[in-house]
């Protein structure tokens, strides 16, 4: 349980094209901004750490297992990386994402608490109380 | 970093079916972490806020976890190549009820910077140089 009132959500940031078409002096400022937000978020503790993510991966789907090269090469859903946030509620994670510099340039934030709890494991435990005293997932 | 994708897989499993599947994702993650692959997990939440537009100003509810693109939680292994990452994907008991695994390297420094060589000096210059200006604030 969490006993303390911070509580932690997780800022994915999405769209991988959002720069392209950019002067060299507005991604110099775009990626300055964007690094001195992450840098004084961590000083201020209320970031515990985030990473860009490299644009080619692989996706896993299917009772095959199939593996596809993915997630896709360009898009505005893709996602590009994240931060972690510890912060008192969902104000606050929403306040700094709304200080994201790249919002300006098309990209989008979203805002996900972090669960103690899986969902599916809660709605199993709501069909059959008792059943999942393992450890958390 | 792996995400889970379709965080509603459970739907039209019985009971039964449910309970052993959540046994088969605990035993995959304790055993992850008995080798020491785990750095971090989480679930997330499903109520969440997308944020966009210059300085934030659309700030919605989503994004819609019903959908199978939906991230429902994620989690950053410690591998030790792509290759590795996918095939510990490939493990993850849920695949056969319709999730996907997006499976993503987590980069050290911006993807940005990494097309731009030209711009790294200067960034960090400029980074040095607001976080002094937020300091002295």
């Amino acid at each position: 349980m969490n006993t303390t009132t911070k509580s932690d959500y997780l800022l994915l940031f999405r769209g991988n094209v959002w720069d392209r078409g950019l002067s060299p002096a507005q991604l110099q400022k775009v990626v300055s901004d964007w690094m001195a937000w992450f840098e004084r978020l961590k000083a201020e503790g209320k970031c515990a750490g985030g990473h860009p993510l490299e644009d080619e991966g692989k996706v896993v789907f299917g009772k095959q297992r199939t593996v596809a090269d993915g997630p896709f090469a360009e898009s505005k859903e893709a996602i590009g990386g994240y931060f972690y946030l510890t912060v008192a509620d969902e104000n606050e994670a929403i306040e700094i994402a709304q200080q994201c510099p790249g919002l300006e340039y098309g990209a989008v934030v979203e805002v996900r608490p972090v669960a103690d709890v899986c969902s599916v494991r809660q709605r199993a435990e709501e069909y059959s109380p008792g059943q999942f005293a393992g450890a958390r997932a | 970093m792996l995400l889970f994708r379709g965080p509603h897989w459970d739907r039209g499993l019985s009971t039964e079916e449910l309970q052993q599947a959540m046994n088969k994702v605990m035993a995959w993650f304790e055993g992850l972490a008995e080798r020491g692959k785990i750095k971090g997990a989480q679930p997330l939440g499903g109520e969440g806020r997308v944020i966009s537009g210059t300085d934030g100003r659309f700030v919605m509810d989503g994004p819609f976890t019903e959908t199978k693109e939906a991230v429902g939680g994620y989690l950053v292994l410690q591998a030790d190549s792509l290759t590795e990452a996918v095939e510990i994907a490939r493990s993850m008991p849920t695949l056969r009820y319709g999730i996907s695994v997006e499976v993503r390297p987590i980069l050290a420094e911006c993807p940005i910077l990494q097309r731009h060589p030209e711009l790294v000096q200067r960034v960090k210059d400029h980074v040095g140089e607001q976080l002094r200006v937020a300091v002295a604030a």
